[in-house]
């Protein structure tokens, strides 16, 4: 019969596939609306789990609040990191200049020297090394569900995270906002045309984005107890390739894709040491360029 | 470090003031720079040099598939270091000399780069960044993991310097005269492979790489050629970096160090050889001439990078800005000279 240690990888990979799932959603917002590729994305994910650190030591909340805290940073550091890095690039609303591969290519290394400032920021700030969370916020409290030994933070990522999610979905197709973001992203010059505020859409998009990704970061600082400058990069890679896997504009691919990423990560993990688990990823991501450069789940593109 | 006379389509920019430029910084790089640093005579400001120089060398190697054929490369860093492991290993288990290691690193590197091509090179814009970074990251991971092989986050210990046919150069004038002459041999070489029909048709790449391919330029393979060179001339740095400082570890060529390469071809301006030496110098001596700042020199480099996207979306030298001024000129051009219903639509220039 099964072995209940796999199924107790298969739960770590759950969760390990959720945070990517909302790491993965954000950027796939993004990209939807902007065409582009936020490279500070893990930078906000290291945010949040350093808001909630702060917080943490600073007034002992309850975790519900720490995590709402690490959202409220999460949406501020979206609204000024696209201010900051994307904005100055839409000075210019031409057709010819929103299609031009230099502007897209020059908000690319905007973000990228963003996220380098921030993550230097920290590491001034907070120091290279790693911040331990209070024992008592981490959240791997052992629970026991038949022969496999589950703990309270599997429960809670998998909870925030499927709460999000059926948020997302409410927001993009009930709400007034969530039609304005759909329709940028199908179109942008239309949406224009038809009267919808563009740039405030692009930056709710960015706001709703970034709150997903802080809270992976937090509850990732929650699950594994340590917060450091760098944590963000291999998350962010990891969401990237969820999303390139998934087809770069949907949503449900992007989380199948990040579930898909999780779970063989830390099924790989039994099978070679854990430095090479990460080649997971990246392996995955170079197969689908080759063999599915539409992504597993996207609509049929012109050129890849 | 020089052949600034070739810069871009120069053609009539005259022949008669072409050889100064170049003669110069010959002067400075073998004369002025030397005597300098001999007369101050601190170890750290040769290492601090040749550090630079290793980079100038890096960055116009990146200069070749991102500035001139426009390909993003998010991975450089990784073909340095296979550069860098090919020649400590061969200097640490074989015994071989820097004569023998530095053209079999840049082969080695320039291998490997041509095996990852070979699936990846169909890929376009974002979709190439994108493999080129796992690509990169995946040679990392088996720097760091391939512990039998490469002793992992040890690292190697670098036993031999340089040397010329079992003649000893590993004082610190002489390591830096190999240095910038290999570096010097290097840009030159890179120059002219940039600066040639050749370079033009990278350049129509960059343009419009559907249109080169209708008018017959081979896209795949020129840029697998220009990825497989410019990883060649990163391991001929990597060989460099390794006999140089007589120890390496994968530390060395993780991600931030490519897109460390990447600020400066792009701080420099994109498509400009003389830009990415530039770019290269100012941010290698940037942070040491700030050390009084302390923690803040790594926020600089960011910082920089940042400010020189937002201002000079081009660059110092970029040639993209010069080939976007020509272009809207003869936009302009032609929309007014268009028949009469048709003005203001513009032919073919966008």
């Amino acid at each position: 019969m099964f072995d209940p240690y796999y199924l107790q990888q298969l739960a770590i990979g759950l969760s390990l596939g959720m945070t990517y799932a909302l790491m993965a959603i954000g950027f796939t917002l993004i990209f939807g609306v902007l065409n582009v590729v936020n490279f500070a994305h893990g930078e906000i994910y290291t945010l949040g789990a350093f808001a909630g650190l702060v917080l943490i030591s600073a007034t002992a909340p309850p975790i519900v609040a720490v995590i709402l805290g690490a959202l409220a940073i999460g949406a501020l550091a979206g609204f000024s990191l696209e201010r900051l890095a994307f904005k100055p690039f839409r000075r210019f609303t031409d057709e010819a200049s929103l299609k031009s591969r230099a502007m897209r290519e020059s908000t690319l290394l905007s973000s990228l020297a963003v996220s380098i400032v921030v993550r230097e920021a920290l590491e001034i700030v907070f120091g290279s090394q790693m911040r331990s969370i209070p024992f008592e916020y981490l959240i791997n409290t052992p629970v026991r569900v038949g022969p496999v030994i589950l703990v309270t933070g599997d429960f809670i990522i998998f909870g925030v995270a499927a709460a999000m999610l059926i948020g997302l979905q409410y927001l993009l197709t009930r709400t007034r906002v969530g039609l304005a973001i759909r329709a940028v992203s199908n179109n942008p010059l239309g949406a224009k045309y038809v009267g919808i505020d563009t740039d405030r859409t692009i930056i709710t998009t960015f706001v709703v984005g970034s709150m997903m990704g802080a809270a992976a970061g937090i509850l990732m600082g929650l699950y594994y107890g340590a917060v450091f400058p760098a944590m963000g990069f291999t998350p962010g890679i990891k969401a990237f390739v969820a999303m390139v896997m998934g087809g770069l504009s949907s949503i449900p691919g992007a989380v199948i894709c990040a579930l898909i990423l999780g779970i063989s990560e830390s099924m790989a993990t039994t099978f070679v040491s854990s430095g090479w688990s990460d080649m997971v990823a990246y392996g995955f991501l170079i197969l689908t360029l080759i063999f599915f450069p539409n992504g597993l789940f996207g609509a049929r593109r012109e050129r890849v | 470090m020089n052949a600034f006379e070739t810069v871009a389509p120069a053609g009539h920019a005259g022949r008669r003031r072409g050889w100064l430029v170049p003669a110069l910084i010959l002067l400075l790089v073998f004369a002025a720079l030397p005597a300098l640093l001999a007369g101050f005579d601190r170890g750290y400001f040769y290492q601090i040099a040749n550090l630079a120089l290793i980079f100038v060398l890096l960055s116009a190697s990146m200069h070749l598939v991102t500035g001139v054929a426009g390909l993003l490369h998010l991975g450089h860093a990784a073909f340095y270091g296979v550069g860098a492991y090919t020649a400590a290993l061969l200097t640490s288990k074989l015994g071989l000399g820097f004569t023998v290691t530095l053209p079999l690193s840049g082969l080695v590197a320039a291998l490997v780069a041509f095996l990852v091509a070979l699936p990846t090179m169909r890929l376009v814009s974002i979709y190439f960044a994108v493999a080129t970074l796992a690509i990169g990251q995946m040679l990392y991971l088996v720097m760091l993991n391939w512990v039998d092989f490469t002793k992992g986050p040890n690292g190697i210990i670098v036993t031999r310097g340089f040397e010329l046919f079992g003649f000893s150069l590993s004082g610190r004038i002489a390591t830096y005269y190999t240095v910038a002459a290999v570096v010097t041999l290097s840009v030159v070489a890179i120059s002219r492979l940039s600066h040639s029909y050749y370079g033009n048709a990278l350049r129509s790449i960059r343009e419009d790489d559907q249109c080169a391919d209708a008018m017959g330029v081979r896209t795949v393979r020129l840029k697998m050629e220009a990825f497989t060179l410019s990883a060649f001339f990163a391991g001929v740095a990597g060989s460099l970096w390794a006999h140089m400082t007589g120890y390496i570890s994968p530390g060395d060529f993780k991600f931030s160090e490519s897109i460390l390469i990447l600020a400066m071809v792009v701080v420099g301006g994109l498509g400009s050889l003389p830009g990415a030496i530039i770019g290269a110098l100012l941010l290698i001596l940037l942070p040491e001439g700030l050390r009084g700042l302390g923690d803040f020199r790594n926020i600089m480099v960011g910082l920089v990078m940042f400010l020189s996207i937002l201002l000079l979306p081009k660059g110092l030298l970029g040639e993209v800005s010069a080939l976007r001024l020509v272009r809207r000129q003869l936009g302009a051009a032609w929309r007014h000279t268009g028949d009469g219903e048709r003005k203001g639509e513009g032919i073919g220039w966008r």
